[in-house]
């Protein structure tokens, strides 16, 4: 079950950031959003030596934590979607489509005329849409 | 004299002008309301300017719609809307358009979009409520009209963008202008 998903622009500004659980939570989740988003950086400065992952948009697992897995995304404008699920069995598969139909929201929602970039995403039907992927995240992998 | 071409319809009229990729008309058109508004800041200015922009598109459009589609003198007011909405709206927009709600005297109807590409991505936000997105196509209509001696007024009734389920503009035709000559006949 995912109970978080943010969108981190490209000079580390939060865009959307958004919980599925209980609000008190949430101060935890937000703080292992900002957490991951080192490791992002690490990742993107330091990368390895193998040609296709230069070029690759799913980072995939950022760092495991005891209760939470943290799924990174990163678009060629660096805009980076971030992912915490508490799911222990995740597909590399389930993620990567997640991460695809995320980012086919959050291209509509930047197209409005009225977004300006790099202020937060006030849409509400980007909400209603990420809140729709959220949900069929976890029936996917169900048989 | 050569035979008459007839009527095309309005797939083939659609095929046969060039056509432009919609997500950058749609952009083109958001961006055009967006530098309105920043220059403008009032919304009522902007709805105006919007109108206005329509009217002077619409009065040269007319010109090429007649001239590509053949279609031959509208008996009357019921005909000339189902040909604006069938023909026109598929030609320049790419879609149709239905014609409902007529009055008893037949002056004034509804044209209902269901679809609009203007609006592909847009959502008003809290501070351009008054905002009529659309209203470059009341001017349209309203100058394509007036170069063919109909004077008409042009109102948005349903809009998506505040929440209704479809696009529907009220077309009223206030009066048949006759084409008045600026020279007597007798001199």
């Amino acid at each position: 079950m995912i109970v978080c998903v943010a969108v981190v622009g490209h000079q580390n500004n939060p865009l959307y950031l958004q919980s599925f659980t209980e609000a008190d939570d949430a101060l935890k989740l937000h703080h292992i959003v900002h957490c991951s988003l080192d490791v992002i950086d690490e990742r993107v400065n330091n990368p390895k030596r193998s040609a296709p992952t230069l070029n690759e948009t799913f980072l995939g697992l950022l760092y495991p934590t005891e209760n939470y897995k943290v799924y990174g995304y990163l678009t060629n404008t660096k805009v980076k979607f971030i992912m915490v699920t508490t799911d222990l069995d995740v597909k590399d598969a389930d993620a990567r489509n997640f991460f695809r139909k995320f980012h086919a929201a959050y291209v509509d929602a930047v197209s409005n005329p009225f977004h300006v970039p790099g202020k937060k995403i006030a849409s509400r039907s980007f909400g209603v849409r990420v809140s729709t992927i959220v949900k069929s995240f976890g029936s996917g992998t169900t048989g | 004299m050569p035979p008459l071409t007839p009527p095309k319809s309005g797939d083939a009229l659609f095929a046969s002008v060039d056509r432009v990729n919609a997500e950058l008309f749609t952009l083109t058109y958001g961006a055009i309301v967006r530098q309105l508004l920043t220059d403008l800041e009032e919304v009522e200015e902007v709805n105006k300017q919007l109108d206005q922009m329509g009217y002077n598109i619409g009065t040269r459009l007319v010109d090429e719609f007649l001239a590509k589609s053949n279609v031959s003198r509208c008996v009357d007011f019921k005909e000339t809307a189902d040909v604006i909405a069938k023909l026109g709206f598929k030609m320049f927009l790419g879609v149709t358009a239905t014609v409902t709600k007529w009055d008893a005297e037949g002056t004034s109807c509804s044209f209902v979009l269901e679809d609009n590409p203007l609006v592909d991505f847009v959502e008003l936000p809290d501070t351009c409520q008054g905002l009529q997105y659309c209203n470059v196509l009341s001017g349209v209509i309203r100058g394509a009209l007036e170069m063919v001696s109909m004077k008409t007024e042009v109102t948005w009734v349903r809009d998506m963008l505040r929440g209704d389920d479809a696009y529907e503009m009220r077309v009223k035709l206030i009066k048949q202008v006759p084409e008045e000559y600026p020279y007597k006949d007798d001199d």
